[in-house]
């Protein structure tokens, strides 16, 4: 059996309605402090890329590159995998270093 | 899309999210300001103040939520934290359980169920700060007798007494 509802619970309840948000939220953000910058892991990925960067320089194989002219797309096909191979390569490297360099930059905590 | 409040807190705390705290503070800015009204007697605008400090404080101090109690529990605990500084600071708690109860509201009341809502705002008045902040929390906000003990930081029998003592001198205001 379920035992009545004590009377002043039922009113403090009844009592309890929303409040209007009235730009209340937009202040608080607002007033909020910008999180100070964690640039130890940035620093790191920062390192990282110039340390790949260099890598790339030194060991792709830039000698081996040919010529973006007209003749490399009559050659995208497995017979002339080697002229068009190292491209696809560098591009690659060069994209990945870009991205992480990007995201090392936007890095926020 | 709808995100929990453990998620919105994993997002704020990853740095990823600034807005999952907006989301936040959106979500329960309406239970701490009425609460935090009703702990200043009403004083809208000092319980928006401190309102404001309350989820400044949650900001700085989110990494601490440790997630064993509702969120909404922890921002309860950080507002009367809040309420009970800044009344340590105008030297008001101690005064708060000595000071003669406020005058009657004036205003005049054209139906039962406004003079009764007007009553109970008065009769909230008269209460002590602990006895107050003991019953909006668990008669209105519908918190437990040990999570209330944990935003008040005393012990399970003070809540339950102060509790029992509150109702009693709203139901005697209240002739209830």
């Amino acid at each position: 059996m379920n035992t009545p509802e004590d009377p002043i619970d039922a009113m403090l309840r009844e009592e309890n309605h929303y409040v209007e948000d009235g730009g209340f939220t937009a202040q608080v953000m607002k007033s909020l402090p910008r999180r100070r910058r964690n640039w130890l892991r940035p620093a790191i990925l920062l390192v990282a890329m110039t340390a790949g960067f260099g890598l790339a320089i030194r060991w792709l194989p830039w000698e081996k590159l040919t010529p973006l002219n007209a003749s490399i797309w009559h050659s995208l096909d497995s017979q002339h995998a080697q002229l068009w191979m190292p491209w696809i390569v560098v591009t690659l490297v060069v994209a990945s270093l870009i991205w992480g360099l990007v995201a090392a930059l936007q890095w926020e905590d | 899309m709808s995100f929990t409040d453990a998620d919105l807190i994993a997002r704020v705390l990853s740095g990823e999210d600034r807005h999952a705290f907006g989301e936040l503070v959106r979500r329960h800015q309406s239970p701490v300001r009425a609460f935090l009204t009703r702990m200043t007697r009403g004083d809208t605008h000092r319980a928006d103040d401190l309102a404001q400090e309350t989820f400044l404080k949650a900001w700085q101090k989110l990494n601490t939520f440790r997630g064993d109690a509702k969120f909404s529990t922890w921002l309860f605990g950080v507002a009367f934290n809040e309420f009970r500084n800044a009344g340590r600071a105008r030297n008001e708690i101690a005064a708060d359980d000595l000071a003669d109860p406020p005058p009657e509201s004036q205003t005049a009341a054209t139906d039962a169920s406004s003079r009764l809502r007007l009553d109970l705002t008065e009769a909230l008045k008269r209460l002590n700060s602990s006895e107050r902040a003991a019953i909006l929390l668990c008669c209105q906000n519908g918190l437990s007798h040990e999570e209330a003990a944990q935003v008040l930081g005393c012990p399970l029998g003070t809540v339950k007494t102060n509790i029992l003592r509150g109702k009693e001198t709203l139901r005697r205001h209240l002739s209830l």
